[in-house]
């Protein structure tokens, strides 16, 4: 009796007017999820299913490699998270019906707590000769800038209340020989809606736009839509093109917002940029990362950010590698680590230092007891002071793991 | 070692960027150089078409034209050339971008390799790391399971040996109660066998008093069935009676009431009677006080007349004395030469009549003086008791006596003369006034005798000294006869009949033929035939105390009815002084009933003392 009863309910769980599975018996409910298809519409199950068992399933069945981990440890979250990611990669502005994903926000809204889009596709060609043309001329030109627009989030962004995490790349993966220059195209009406849309959302925590070909004026505008955002805290702005005005105007950000890490690796800020960034450090107190990673900030910049370092005590890490830096920059960093007391993580690899600039970092660090990571590869500072830099921020990691260790246990006394 | 790959990757790039950097450089320096220098031939080749213009010899165009051309393709050529290393450098990028490509991927794949290793590393050393916390593990779990195995052998031992222990305790404790229990088994079945005897014969012995206890019931019930119609019978006599009870009580009702007007009318009578008798009392006392008066006028002028006459007389007999003893003097002193001395002479020197009436003293006093000295003075001798007094009326002798207060009357002891006293005054009451005698009551003893002396005197009117003695010696002389036993009954009829014929003739019992007839006619009246038998009631009983209790028994048997109240009451106390018994005491004082014996049963007092008084005060 209780089999065919079962039956009967995974035949009419399927209509949505008859959601009866709430009021089931714990064990009945059990059995009926166990056999549940996962090819049921979502439109049904969405809201209606909360077992994590059922959307592990789904999840399996869909993907090879899931890590639960990195969605909030819920198959539910994981599943819908990526369900909306496969669909905004696929999309394709004008030919594929919006609806598609306007159908989905009722269904995900209350699951979706980060997006991560590597890929936005670009609209399709009018006709095969003008791509071809494309193809040949208009590398150079970013020509067509009519029909090249992405995806607009906007509207999907702000239809997702619980928000918090936001991975934008706009680029085109596995293109293979099909590589055209445009389909690479952050075009500036791209970054109008998206600035727009995260201004828009208010839980949002963290930003990521990466790889992108942000420039100086997209940089702006972002900043601009950004100032006095209530929840940011991380912007990562990694792989761009911004150069000193941008980097201007995320230094007007730092102390205009809740930023508490921020990286730019990877664009082209020279030492004005650099300087703006000392500038707007010395007087923040919420940044606790800053990563200029590849970056040309050079002495100047160098020397401008380590004076800022002199007063700021909140930073813990700072990544200044390949950024062509030498002794001036060290001997100036010196300074800073005799005298400042947050900072535990320093990089300073793949720079110019030398062997004066490692003993002045050296002799700097002797009274140091907060450094607990000091990165001096191929910095060319010499075997011996590296290896005795390193012995100190060994002692000091190792007495830090003693303090951690034994401060819980002394704290209820 | 993983992040090494990226730093080198940093390196090669920020490289990669100087050397395209410098490239960059040089390329646009050689590219501004020739276009400066093809500039400069371009604005050769241009100047030179104006001088062509000006040629007008067409060899010389010829030349000037193929120069031209010659220059014009050199620049192309120079042109050709550029782009022509343009391109190789184009090639040489994209050989290089391959070269970077595979670069990437030896690099990935080596970061891929170094992660793996570190990976299998990092689990090699997991692995280990868990393998030596597992043995650790194990070895402590095996410690402590050694540990625990050995306190729980230990324990184990410890209980079993406990265990054995108690199992021997108990063994023996089994052992024992079993011991116990047999010896008790026995015990209790002899105890068993006695009682069970005993219990039989109990048995048998309350069957037996069952059937004697049926018997007993039944008897019981008939006599009780018996009773009960007895007390039925009873109460239906008693319901007889009670209703002529109650006629009586009605009878008996209206007779009170009729007693009760009679009573009223009596007092009413006798109210008057006391009336007009303390009228007459009034008048006698004022004549009495009259009299007294009188009396002590006379007294006084013949005290007065009789003291003047003594000192007459005394002064006369003085004179004669003196004289007398004048002539003895001179006789003495002148005669026979002798000296003289005068003789002293109490009456000498008297002056004023002797003591004589001192003499007559009030008998009550000196039976007061010898009721005081004898209890005071204590006795003296019993001998003289005994000692037969002779009535010798040598009744003067006694003033000395009296005067020593050695002995209060002549050769009477003190004892004896207080003994008869109190006898009388005991035996005599009669003569008392109830009235007084209440009042006694409240006195001490001695008062009261003296009291009663003093009334029973009065009545008797024995008022002096001389009448006392006389009454004492006529007791005395009455129990010396009684004590001469010889002597009959005539003599005490006469002694009796003596001591009466004094009394009477004293006038104390006034006419006793006429009261005492009355009395006895009275008690015959009230307790019919009966008066020998009451009267010799209390003699009955008072016989054994008594040592001569025949003679007066017969005696009173012997007295007749009418005329044997006097002799009875003068037998009566000549028995109660001779004897001095105590015999009678009880019966005379005991209802206070003051009167003959006989009467004293059945006599209230109230309606003697109404006989007696009238006719005692009257005669007065």
């Amino acid at each position: 009796m209780v089999p065919t009863a079962h039956t009967k309910l995974s035949f009419s769980l399927s209509p949505l007017e008859n959601p009866i599975l709430d009021r089931l018996l714990p064990e009945h409910q059990r059995k009926v999820l166990d056999r549940l298809s996962t090819g049921l519409p979502l439109a049904v199950t969405a809201n209606l299913i909360s077992d994590e068992d059922y959307w592990k399933r789904c999840c399996t069945e869909r993907w090879q490699a899931c890590d639960i981990s990195n969605y909030g440890d819920s198959w539910k979250q994981m599943f819908f998270e990526r369900h909306l990611e496969n669909i905004l990669k696929c999309f394709i502005p004008n030919t594929t019906d919006p609806n598609q994903v306007l159908d989905l926000i009722p269904l995900c809204k209350d699951y979706v707590r980060k997006l991560e889009v590597d890929q936005f596709l670009p609209p399709v060609q009018m006709d095969q000769e003008e791509r071809d043309d494309l193809s040949n001329t208009g590398s150079d030109f970013g020509f067509g800038e009519v029909s090249i627009h992405h995806y607009d989030l906007g509207v999907l962004i702000t239809a997702l209340p619980h928000l918090e995490e936001l991975h934008l790349t706009y680029g085109v993966k596995d293109c293979g020989m099909n590589f055209e220059w445009n389909l690479f195209n952050f075009t500036h009406q791209d970054c109008c809606n998206l600035a727009v849309a995260v201004k828009m959302c208010h839980n949002l925590k963290v930003f990521k736009l990466t790889r992108s070909k942000v420039d100086d004026d997209k940089t702006r505008l972002l900043v601009r839509n950004l100032l006095d955002h209530p929840c940011l805290v991380e912007l990562n702005l990694s792989h761009n093109l911004i150069r000193d005005k941008g980097a201007q105007a995320v230094g007007k950000l730092i102390n205009h917002s809740r930023l508490q890490t921020l990286d730019l690796c990877n664009n082209q800020i020279h030492h004005l940029g650099a300087q703006a960034l000392a500038r707007a450090l010395a007087e923040n107190s919420t940044l606790t990362s800053l990563n200029l990673r590849l970056n040309c900030v050079e002495d100047k910049g160098g020397e401008a950010i380590g004076r800022a370092l002199l007063t700021n005590t909140t930073l813990k890490s700072i990544h200044l590698g390949s950024n062509n830096l030498s002794e001036p920059t060290a001997m100036l960093f010196s300074q800073v680590l005799a005298q400042n007391t947050s900072l535990m993580n320093i990089n300073f690899s793949c720079n110019h230092l030398g062997l004066d600039g490692g003993k002045q970092l050296l002799e700097g660090l002797a009274d140091n007891k907060a450094l607990t990571k000091f990165n001096l590869r191929l910095a060319e500072v010499g075997q011996e002071t590296e290896y005795l830099i390193h012995q100190i921020v060994w002692a000091n990691r190792e007495e830090m793991r003693l303090g951690s260790l034994q401060h819980p246990p002394a704290k209820p006394i | 070692m993983v992040t090494n790959i990226q730093v080198a990757a940093d390196l090669r790039e920020m490289q990669r960027r100087a050397e395209e950097a410098e490239l960059k450089l040089q390329r646009v320096e050689k590219l501004e150089n020739e276009a400066k220098s093809s500039t400069y031939k371009f604005e050769e080749i241009t100047s030179k078409w104006a001088l062509a213009k000006e040629m007008t010899i067409p060899q010389e165009l010829w030349q000037l034209l193929n120069q031209q051309q010659q220059q014009c393709a050199l620049l192309l050529e120079e042109k050709n050339k550029l782009i022509g290393e343009l391109q190789q450098e184009l090639k040489n990028k994209d050989e290089q971008y391959v070269w970077a490509i595979k670069k990437q991927s030896d690099d990935i794949h080596l970061l891929l390799e170094r992660m793996e290793e570190q990976i299998r590393f990092m689990l090699k050393n997991y692995r280990h790391e868990l393998l030596q916390i597992e043995k650790a593990f194990e070895l402590e779990r095996r410690e402590l399971l050694d540990n625990n195995r050995k306190k729980w052998e230990e324990a184990i031992q410890a209980h079993n040996a406990q265990e054995l222990e108690y199992l021997h305790a108990r063994m023996r404790k089994v052992e024992e109660f079993e011991k116990q229990l047999n010896q008790l088994r026995v015990q209790d079945e002899e105890e068993y066998n006695s009682m069970k005897i005993q219990l039989e014969n109990d048995v048998q012995n309350l069957e037996r008093q069952l059937q004697q206890m049926k018997a007993v019931y039944q008897l019981n019930q008939e006599k009780l069935e018996y009773n009960l119609q007895v007390l039925r019978k009873q109460d239906e006599e008693n319901t007889i009676i009670r209703s002529q009870q109650k006629r009586k009580l009605n009878r008996l009702h209206s007779l009170l009431n009729n007693l009760r007007t009679k009573l009223a009318n009596q007092e009413k009578q006798f109210r008057e009677e006391n009336h007009s008798l303390a009228a007459d009392c009034e008048r006698i006392t004022g004549q009495c006080k009259e009299v007294q008066r009188r009396m002590r006028h006379f007294a006084i002028s013949d005290a007065e007349k009789f003291t003047e006459v003594w000192l007459m007389n005394e002064e006369e007999a003085k004179g004669l004395m003196r004289k007398a003893l004048d002539a003895d003097h001179v006789i003495h002193t002148q005669q026979l030469g002798l000296p003289w001395e005068e003789p002293r002479y109490w009456f000498l020197n008297n002056v004023g009549p002797l003591g004589h009436y001192k003499v007559k003293r009030m008998a009550t006093k000196l039976a007061a003086e010898v009721l005081t000295e004898s209890s005071s003075g204590g006795q003296e001798e019993e001998g003289r008791e005994k000692e037969e007094v002779g009535s010798g009326e040598g009744g003067k002798e006694n003033t000395a006596k009296v005067g020593g207060r050695v002995t209060p009357l002549r050769n009477i002891s003190k004892k004896t003369a207080k003994r008869i006293l109190e006898l009388i005054s005991d035996e005599s009451g009669f003569l008392i006034e109830s009235k007084l005698l209440r009042s006694l009551q409240a006195l001490g003893t001695h008062e009261r005798t003296l009291m009663k002396l003093d009334s029973i005197f009065a009545a008797l009117e024995i008022d002096s000294e001389d009448d006392l003695y006389q009454l004492v010696d006529f007791f005395l002389k009455y129990k010396a006869q009684d004590m001469a036993v010889s002597q009959g009954e005539g003599q005490i009829s006469k002694g009796g009949a003596t001591g009466t014929g004094q009394l009477q003739g004293r006038g104390v019992l006034g006419s006793p033929g006429t009261r005492y007839p009355r009395a006895n006619v009275e008690a015959v009246g009230c307790a019919g035939g009966g008066t020998g038998g009451i009267l010799r009631d209390p003699h009955a009983e008072s016989q054994p105390a008594r040592r001569s209790g025949p003679p007066a028994a017969a005696e009173l048997g012997a007295v007749p009815a009418a005329g044997g109240v006097h002799q009875l009451r003068g037998e009566q106390q000549a028995a109660l002084s001779s004897h001095k018994v105590d015999g009678p005491e009880p019966v005379l004082p005991r209802g206070s009933a003051v009167g003959p014996q006989g009467q004293g049963t059945t006599f209230p007092c109230p309606e003697l003392k109404l006989c007696l008084e009238p006719r005692l005060s009257g005669k007065d």
